[in-house]
């Protein structure tokens, strides 16, 4: 047995964890608080030969089901089930794609043993929060099994702990969609698909489920996850001109405020102008791009840092434009007239100012009606809909000549331009076709939020959406949308949610002692030190991974230059051919 | 084939060429010999359209360049390596090539033009796969080289091939070169290596601050004194 050693470090541990919750919360029984450790143990004693890399897999999903339920466990029934569910796909697929075995039955069970590290790591964080974390924060643990009914009654019916129940719900959902995805994506291999379907499939699945996870289990993700899509789009624009072209663009919020703007002025009782939304987010995003030529086509000599600091003061000159274009007193004499003929529009309120436009008119479908800004779920298809069309677009995009000029100007303008590539045209291109995807964003945005204010499109939001692409992979759009989903849900989910947590661990901490809980919130608040935090990865990525998490093979290549072995072997080569040279 | 008329061209302030005249005919190779700064680059840029003439005329084929855009100039058939090799550091010499055939939409015809390459430049064939900026400086100009091939130029315009390169190798260039010559691209070569530069072409310019102070038979001015004393370092 060469894992011998391996088992039974694992089952130490787990043994250590589950003896842990015995000293520490003897009312929960012997058997329950073992069961963590014994659990972890088992698994490993039942793996075989890829035992390592289902650890890593189930390691990796497992995270993922644990930081979940830690921050979302609160009240909130069905967690288990949801975390296990979505860290049992996520430790499937990676098994899968670890071992790609020809047989479904044999990927089945590899999805299995990966989906069930990934749940015994879920309900360990599950135990973890009912009976560590909330106590420390004032939340009966009680009052958490009490939530769940279901499990509760369960529970009563077999006879167990609704604690440990809890726990094989994770456990069984995690191992049951492990399987079922390791099963499925081998079986997607054999159909006659092209190689990136059942791939694609696998990420779509949880993505058009969430909503429906999110109803069942009341977790009231879809506020949190749109606004994190609507920043991916737009990184996913600021791709093609960063990432594609190479062309630094520090002021790409301006145009997501176009867009947004445009959106708000057509579309909303401000003006009188009450356009479809279907329309405006294509007139939008057409302003945009026309935008994105108005700004490209000045910079067309400028390169690197010349450029940077123009589409710095572009971003700046944009948002004070919409303040200053109104928010004056009403009742102003200027009429805006279109070939001697009043269109409507008595006063020069264009903007409302500081105020900005409030309200904007929601999108509206036959069956649906207008969409209800407290009914995220049609809001949520819609954006993925946009989005898919987005990554589809670009993806093409990328592959097609336009793209390969844009990655030959991004390499060398001047070679770019001997090879018969018509340069003023590819970066006039990039810019309004990076601006193109903002203006669908800010139309979008505007809609969602129905209220857009200057403040929202400020030199922040450019600098964030450039730290997505750049932590993510510049010019990787996977590498991008992973960067954004991190960036972004750092910042809206849970990071925020951590802090509550935090806030609330203090103070049920500081009642105890007895002392005032005055002042302790903002002590521990960690919103506060977010961007800190923030600056703090990027650094030790830069450092680190300079390429981003999941880099372009390219740009990898070009940070990474000793990797390049091949490269001796072609010095070595010359030689050869030229005796001086070798000496 | 191309006819520069009294062509001046300008940086700026800075009167680079002085009233250029030469004539370069079909199928053959004419090289433009002189010390550094004496315009060599600048007539090249001038043909590629990078730096258009202020006045004079660029004529290919009975047609005016004048006002042609540089990305153009590679459809009408004229396509160069630049000074400096300028290779796409980052790609691989397949997606050089590839870059080099922009203009072009054949696939089969690039895909056998590609094949023409790796005959010429069988080390190329043998790094294919690797990026731009890892071969060593020989095979960077073999990809320059190359990469202006893949448009199917009638007139390919080489700056410098032999800059920075051992001896061996620029022996071997040169033999690349005329090569090339032999299977019916015209070229215009600009060269310090003079003597490298007269050995292979047919016919020679030598420029001097912005002017073409002689021309002829690429023998004949191997022969010349003053050739001799100034470019080819022989007393």
């Amino acid at each position: 047995m060469p894992n011998t050693k391996r088992y039974l470090i694992t089952g130490g541990v787990g043994f250590a964890v589950g003896t842990f919750f015995l000293w520490n919360y003897p009312n929960l029984g012997l058997g329950s608080a073992l069961l963590g450790g014994l659990v972890i143990a088992a698994l490993c004693l039942l793996y075989s030969a890829p035992l390592a890399d289902m650890i890593k897999a189930g390691l990796i999903a497992g995270m993922f089901g644990a930081v979940m339920t830690i921050v979302y466990g609160t009240h909130k029934p069905g967690v288990a089930i949801i975390a296990g569910m979505v860290s049992g796909l996520g430790a499937g697929l990676l098994a899968f794609q670890r071992s790609p075995q020809a047989n479904p039955k044999k990927a089945a069970i590899l999805g299995a043993e990966a989906g069930a590290i990934a749940g015994a790591w879920t309900g360990l964080s599950l135990f973890v929060m009912a009976f560590v974390i909330a106590p420390a924060a004032g939340i009966d643990a009680g009052d958490f099994a009490e939530h769940l009914s279901e499990t509760v009654i369960l529970a009563d019916v077999l006879g167990l702990g609704s604690d440990i129940l809890i726990l094989l719900f994770a456990f069984a959902f995690s191992t049951l969609s492990g399987a079922i995805l390791g099963a499925a994506s081998c079986a997607a291999r054999s159909l006659p698909l092209r190689p990136n379907i059942p791939l694609l499939a696998v990420i779509a699945l949880p993505v058009l489920l969430i909503p429906l996870i999110d109803r069942a289990g009341n977790l009231l993700l879809l506020d949190a996850l749109i606004p994190i899509y609507i920043f991916i789009l737009l990184a996913l624009g600021l791709n093609i001109v960063v990432g594609y072209a190479g062309l630094l663009d520090l002021g790409y919020a301006a145009f997501f405020a176009i867009g947004a703007y445009t959106t708000a002025m057509l579309s909303s009782p401000h003006l009188g102008i009450n356009l479809s939304f279907w329309l405006v987010i294509w007139v939008a995003a057409a302003v945009a791009a026309i935008a994105g030529l108005t700004l490209g086509a000045p910079t067309l000599p400028l390169r690197g840092d010349y450029l940077a600091i123009v589409t710095l003061g572009f971003g700046e000159i944009v948002p004070i434009l919409f303040r200053s274009l109104g928010g004056g007193p009403p009742g102003g004499t200027l009429t805006l007239r279109f070939f001697g003929m009043p269109i409507g529009i008595e006063q020069v309120d264009l903007t409302g100012g500081n105020k900005g436009i409030n309200p904007i008119s929601p999108p509206h479908l036959p069956l649906i009606g207008d969409f209800d800004p407290s009914n995220k779920i049609p809001w949520y298809y819609l954006l993925i809909l946009i989005m898919g069309l987005a990554i589809f677009f670009i993806n093409r995009l990328r592959d097609s000549r336009q793209g390969r000029a844009w990655m030959a100007m991004r390499e060398d303008e001047l070679a770019a331009d001997a090879m018969g590539i018509n340069v003023v045209r590819t970066k006039l291109l990039a810019f309004s076709m990076g601006a193109m995807f903002s203006g669908f964003g800010g139309a979008f945005y505007g809609a969602f939020i129905g209220a857009i204010f200057p403040s929202s499109f400020d030199f922040s939001v450019s600098i964030i959406l450039l730290c997505m692409v750049i932590l993510g992979g510049l010019g990787n759009m996977t590498g991008v949308i992973v960067g954004g989903l991190l960036i972004q849900g750092a910042d809206k989910m849970f990071i925020p949610k951590g802090a509550e947590l935090f806030r609330r661990i203090a103070e049920t901490k500081a009642r105890a002692e007895g002392s005032s809980t005055v002042g302790v919130s903002a002590l521990q608040d960690l919103t506060q030190q977010r961007l800190l935090l923030f600056g703090i990865v990027l650094v030790v990525m830069m450092l680190v991974r300079p390429e981003g998490l999941l880099p372009n093979e390219r740009r990898k290549a070009e940070l990474h230059p000793d990797d390049d072995t091949i490269n001796s072997n072609s010095v070595a080569a010359e030689a050869e051919a030229d005796p001086s040279l070798a000496a | 084939m191309l006819q520069l008329q009294n062509v001046h061209t300008y940086y700026g302030n800075i009167h680079a060429l002085k009233g250029i005249s030469l004539e370069i005919n079909q199928g053959e190779i004419v090289t433009l010999i002189g010390s550094n700064g004496a315009g060599k680059s600048t007539t090249l840029r001038t043909i590629s359209g990078i730096t258009p003439p202020r006045t004079g005329q660029v004529l290919f084929e009975g047609k005016s360049l004048n006002s042609v855009p540089a990305h153009k100039i590679v459809s009408q058939g004229i396509s160069q390596s630049p000074e400096g090799r300028r290779i796409f550091a980052n790609l691989t010499v397949r997606e050089n090539l590839e870059m080099g055939a922009f203009t072009r939409n054949d696939k089969a015809e690039i895909a056998s033009d590609m094949d023409r390459v790796f005959d010429l430049f069988p080390r190329l064939k043998e790094r294919v796969a690797q990026r731009g900026g890892t071969l060593s400086g020989g095979e960077q100009q073999m990809l320059a080289i190359g990469r202006a091939l893949m448009s199917r130029p009638r007139l390919l315009l080489l700056d410098e091939p032999s800059m920075g390169l051992a001896p061996v190798l620029v022996d071997l260039i040169f033999e690349i070169i005329q090569n090339i010559n032999s299977q019916g691209t015209t070229i215009l070569v600009v060269e310090q290596n003079a003597l490298m530069a007269l050995g292979i072409a047919h016919r020679a310019y030598v420029l001097q601050t912005g002017a073409i102070v002689k021309a002829g038979d690429a023998a004949t001015l191997r022969e010349d004194e003053d050739v001799q004393k100034a470019y080819l370092g022989m007393e």
